[in-house]
């Protein structure tokens, strides 16, 4: 990949450089992070001229490797005022690879209000206006369809819906999947950005383009080999996702008692078998006709997590039906059927807003009787608001945070302006610590895949306790990082966890796609540390302090049934989590 | 909690084992009579559960090893391989699952 290409709106010029140096040896949120830190003023307003948006693929990205897909895209946050990276599955990724394209920036917002279709392929980059079909108010799917018509069926598309050609902060970025249905690179408001910059759709034709060069080929195809037979030896691949998708953890959550319900107000619900993954299962069984149980969000993937949720008729709903937003709806918001819940997520695909940040926010507009409780009727009224859209639907559109104030509330369950998700901190403490700490906003995927030895590490933790927390937060951003920059679905880290021969078959194809010598250390721990340290500079510049890192203080005098536990870390314990050993502490 | 309660347990199976309670049970929790304890692989054994289909069980919303005790009153689950993520870290399954049949699934002999 050696095209670094340039997309400035205030000039509607395109210029393709090669890949500055310092950039060669990164990919996905590695580059886009450095990118981001490197030319973006930290204190801009995100939706102003001086934010930049960035679209990178991982370093394995385009290659065979297994689950290699994910599109990173990186920006200042217009939700949270951080740095962001978010990434996402469908064809984009792939394409922009075997294109040789490292990275498209997009700078600039153009003078006058019109919206434009960036399109790339083997020739060159245009700038269309966008057709006005697609504008004010057309949904995602319908917009897939139009561009797809008008450049062909198999482009990959990136698409600001709805949400993001209003700005609102929980926009997410819209990529066309195999299928032509929506993957979201959902968090943070990327969306926004994209519309700040009047950016529509970006399309990308990689008609022509060869195979993604690799240096060593044969040891490329070995370590792949046994890559792809680690993760599907494993039954979290084998049994648990394929046929349950990520919904599995509804009915573990709430038994765990780590579910959070009606606003954070209690961890476990007795309508759990209405919305659990088991009944997801059966539901697509059952109904046949367009339902898959499994599904892969791009080519290449073998975990298949995701899965086509069809109506009575058997007719396709939604894909990608995930736990945190079948949680967000059925648990926090309190809606007991999975037919309105799979309505109102695609919906909220069709329109571009994070599924969590907007489930979360529902949640709250319950509580401030802004909405019926568990009414989801009312909730896909609201939903489709959005579009429009009317006050109560940019409010919505704003996010939980903004729905707080709106309504006056104190349990607002944000870090840094950003909702956090399904699982409760008092009772499951250690993501607690990674909701406060981590420079993107309350994530769970910001502390995914562990870096050290999971086995020596994760022995003697007690959800429950504060004993060994930190580390593993620690331990865990630091290997996220790292695979965030591979591309790969962080997905792969359930069976790599298990097998140590799985991780250096991930450095192995690094290295033999590059030509490098990467040891495990250098491939994952150090590049995670180096990705986490640039974020928190940026943060810093940003006017972020430690203060920042910290949970909403219901969440210290709230207890939570069953297990009736507070949020007890103290601030100097939550700040250990950036004091990496031996090396300058990462707190501001 | 009743004497009439705490003469009974609840009962869940998750990913797969739903759908064998229910096909069994008719429905889910499972009540069942108990008037002694009984560890997690006994009941297992009761129910025909293969122990390498377990990796956890839950006693009253914790993580627990499969030969944990059980007592009249409890509410248990049993959990096959396949939780994902850092979720069966956060939760405690690493230290309840080494001795575990199921354990081979999941890091192979």
């Amino acid at each position: 990949m050696n095209k670094f290409i340039r997309v400035d709106m205030t000039t509607l010029k395109v210029t393709t450089e090669k890949v500055p140096e310092k950039y060669v040896g990164l990919g996905g949120r590695a580059l886009t992070s450095n990118f981001v830190n490197d030319e973006v003023k930290p204190t801009c307003h995100a939706l102003g001229k001086n934010n930049k948006l960035i679209f990178a693929p991982g370093l394995l990205s385009g290659t065979t490797a297994p689950n290699s897909g994910r599109i990173s895209v990186g920006a200042k946050s217009p939700l949270t005022g951080t740095i962001k990276e978010s990434n996402a599955g469908g064809s984009f990724s792939q394409k922009m690879a075997k294109m040789g394209i490292k990275a498209l920036v997009v700078e600039g917002i153009p003078a006058d209000d019109k919206f434009y279709v960036i399109k790339i392929d083997g020739k060159r980059v245009t700038i269309d206006e966008a057709p006005a079909e697609i504008l004010g108010g057309c949904g995602n799917y319908k917009a897939i369809e139009v561009l797809s018509g008008k450049y062909g069926e198999k482009v990959g598309i990136a698409l600001a819906g709805p949400a993001g050609e209003y700005r609102l902060p929980s926009a997410n970025i819209s990529f066309k999947d195999p299928e032509g249905n929506i993957r979201s690179a959902g968090r943070g408001g990327l969306g926004a950005v994209m519309g700040s910059k009047k950016i529509k759709a970006i399309v990308i034709d990689d008609t022509g383009a060869g195979a993604v060069p690799i240096a060593e080929p044969e040891k490329f195809r070995a370590a792949s080999k046994v890559f792809a037979k680690v993760i599907l030896d494993h039954p979290v691949a084998g049994q648990g996702l394929a046929a349950f998708g990520t919904n599995v953890l509804v009915n573990i959550m709430n038994e765990a008692g780590g579910l959070p319900s009606k606003n954070f107000t209690t961890g476990r619900i007795d309508w759990n078998d209405n919305i659990s993954g088991e009944t997801v299962n059966a539901t697509i069984k059952e109904r046949g006709g367009d339902g898959k149980v499994s599904h892969g969000c791009h080519a290449g993937c073998v975990i298949r997590c995701s899965q086509w949720y069809p109506d009575k008729q058997g007719k396709y709903i939604t894909s990608g039906f995930e736990y945190e937003t079948i949680w967000g709806l059925g648990a926090d918001a309190g809606i007991k059927d999975l037919d309105e819940i799979a309505y109102i997520d695609r919906e909220m695909d069709d329109i571009g807003v994070d599924s969590i940040e907007t489930a979360v926010a529902v949640a709250a507009a319950m509580e401030g009787g802004l909405l019926p409780w568990g009414d989801g009727k009312a909730v896909l009224d609201a939903v489709k608001q959005i579009a429009v859209p009317t006050p109560l639907g940019r409010l919505l559109g704003s996010g939980t945070e903004a729905i707080g104030k709106a309504c006056g509330l104190f349990r607002v369950p944000v870090v840094k302006g950003q909702s956090i998700p399904a699982y409760d901190p008092r009772n499951v403490k250690g993501i607690g610590l990674t909701y406060a700490t981590t420079p993107m906003g309350a994530d769970h995927t910001a502390g995914y895949c562990i870096a050290n030895n999971i086995l020596s590490l994760g022995g003697f933790i007690d959800p429950l306790k504060k004993e060994g927390q930190v580390d593993i937060s620690r331990f865990l951003q630091i290997g996220t990082a790292s695979i965030d920059s591979t591309g790969c679905c962080l997905f792969i880290w359930f069976a790599l966890a298990d097998s140590p021969e799985g991780i250096q078959a991930l450095v192995d194809m690094i290295n033999a796609q590059y030509g490098l010598s990467l040891s495990v250390e250098e491939a994952v721990v150090e590049l995670g540390k180096s990705v986490l340290k640039v974020e928190r500079a940026f943060n810093k510049a940003a006017g972020f302090t430690n203060a920042h890192d910290r949970l909403p203080e219901f969440f210290e005098y709230e207890p939570c049934a069953p297990h009736n536990l507070v949020w007890d870390f103290t601030p100097e314990e939550i700040d250990e989590v950036y004091n990496f050993e031996g090396e300058e502490a990462l707190n501001s | 909690m009743s004497e009439e309660t705490k003469k009974t347990i609840e009962v869940r199976g998750f990913l797969h084992l739903d759908a064998v309670f229910r096909k069994k049970n008719g429905s889910i929790p499972l009540i069942m009579e108990l008037e002694e304890p009984i560890t997690g692989t006994a009941l297992a054994e009761k129910l025909e559960i293969p122990w390498d289909e377990v990796e956890v069980i839950f006693v009253n919303g914790f993580v627990q090893a499969l030969d944990y005790i059980i007592h009249p009153g409890d509410r248990v689950a049993f959990l096959p391989p396949g939780c994902p993520g850092p979720y069966r870290l956060a939760l405690g399954f690493y230290g309840k699952n080494q001795k575990n049949e199921a354990n081979f699934k999941i890091k192979r002999k």
